[in-house]
C-alpha cells in the first residue's frame, strides 16, 4: 500500500510538471464558465455580428438553468474528452520513450499498482477539473439563469465524471498497446462509437456507460437516475486497469 | 456592447490569460517543442483557449 501512495505521488509529480494538474482544470472552468456567458449575451452576440434578424433577436428565450448546466457538461463530453484523452496518452507509452521505464520495472513493483498509481493519477486530474469547472458553471449558471438544487448539480457532475472517467481508461489501456497518438484516437473512437449506438438505439444501449451524459441532464432536469450504465461503466474501467496492468507486465509497451 | 458587465466576463478573461501565461513558461522551460518556439508564442497568445490547447497537448515533446 505504501509503495502504491509512493507510485501515486511519482505520477502527481509528472502531471505538476508537465502542468497538466493546472491546465486541464483551468480549460474544464474556462468550458464551463463560457456556456452560461454565451448563453446570457446571445442576443448581443447576434446583434454584433450585424447581419441577424430582428425577429430572431426579439424571440430569444433565455435558456432555464437546467438546460444551460446540461449544455456546460455537455462541452466536457466534447472538447473536454478529448483533452483528458490527449492529456493522457503518454502516461504508460511516454515511460518506454523517456527510458524511464526499463528504471521502473527493475524494481519490484507489481505491473498492477504501476497501473493503478497512474490511473489513480488520472482520476485526480479528472475530479479537480470536472469538480471546479462544474462548480464555475453552476455559480454562473445560478447567478445568470437561476438556482439549481446543488445536490441535483453535483449527481449530475459525477455521471458525467464517471463517462469521461471510462475514456480516460480506455486512453490508459490503449497507451499500454499502442503509441500515444494512436491510444487517445482509438479511445475516443471507442467513446463516440458508444455515443453514436446509443444515440442511434436507445431502448437496446440503455445499458451503455454511453448513457450516462443522458442520466446526467435526466437529472437536472427532474431529477430520476437509474443503475445499469453506472455499474456497466464501472466493469469497464476495472476492465481497463485489468487489461492495462496485463500488457505492462508482459513488457509489451510500445516504443 | 457599451454596458459590459466586467464582473461576469473579467473571470473569463482572467483565466484565459492565465491560461496563455501557464503555456510561455511551459514553453521557456521545455527542452523540447514540436515545430518552431514562435509559432507557438503566437498560438499561446491569439489563440485563446483552442490555441492552448493545442500549445499543451501538441506542442510538448516531452510530456
Amino acid at each position: 500500500m505504501r509503495r502504491l501512495w509512493t507510485l501515486y505521488l511519482r505520477e502527481l509529480l509528472e502531471a505538476v510538471r508537465s502542468y497538466r494538474l493546472v491546465w486541464v482544470p483551468v480549460v474544464f472552468i474556462i468550458l464551463g464558465i463560457m456556456q452560461p456567458l454565451v448563453a446570457y449575451y446571445m442576443p448581443d452576440i447576434l446583434a454584433a455580428s450585424s447581419n441577424a434578424p430582428a425577429a430572431l433577436l426579439e424571440n430569444y428565450e433565455l435558456p432555464g438553468a437546467a438546460t444551460v448546466m446540461a449544455q456546460a457538461l455537455g462541452q466536457y463530453g466534447t472538447i473536454g474528452m478529448l483533452v483528458l484523452a490527449l492529456a493522457g496518452m503518454n502516461s504508460l507509452a511516454g515511460e518506454r520513450l523517456s527510458g524511464t521505464f526499463e528504471l521502473l520495472m527493475a524494481k519490484p513493483l507489481s505491473p498492477v499498482s504501476i497501473v493503478a498509481a497512474k490511473w489513480a493519477a488520472h482520476l485526480t486530474v479528472l475530479l479537480l477539473a470536472v469538480g471546479l469547472g462544474t462548480a464555475g458553471a453552476a455559480y454562473y449558471t445560478a447567478l445568470l439563469m437561476g438556482q439549481l438544487p446543488w445536490s441535483a448539480v453535483a449527481a449530475a457532475s459525477s455521471l458525467y465524471a464517471l463517462w469521461l472517467l471510462c475514456a480516460v481508461s480506455l486512453t490508459l489501456f490503449f497507451s499500454a498497446w499502442l503509441r500515444g497518438p494512436a491510444a487517445a484516437g482509438l479511445a475516443l473512437l471507442l467513446a463516440a462509437g458508444m455515443s453514436l449506438a446509443h444515440s442511434l438505439l436507445p431502448s437496446q444501449t440503455g445499458w451503455l456507460p454511453a448513457a450516462l451524459p443522458g442520466l446526467s441532464a435526466a437529472v437536472l432536469a427532474d431529477g430520476t437516475a437509474e443503475a445499469g450504465p453506472v455499474i456497466c461503466a464501472l466493469l469497464l474501467i476495472l476492465a481497463c486497469i485489468a487489461g492495462a496492468s496485463l500488457l505492462t507486465g508482459r513488457h509489451k509497451l510500445p516504443d | 456592447m457599451n454596458d459590459i458587465n466586467w464582473g461576469l466576463i473579467g473571470p473569463l478573461l482572467a483565466l484565459q490569460v492565465l491560461l496563455a501565461v501557464i503555456g510561455l513558461i511551459s514553453l521557456t522551460k521545455a527542452e523540447q517543442v514540436r515545430g518552431p518556439r514562435w509559432m507557438w508564442v503566437l498560438f499561446l497568445i491569439f489563440g485563446n483557449l483552442l490555441g492552448s490547447i493545442a500549445y499543451f497537448t501538441l506542442g510538448r515533446r516531452d510530456l
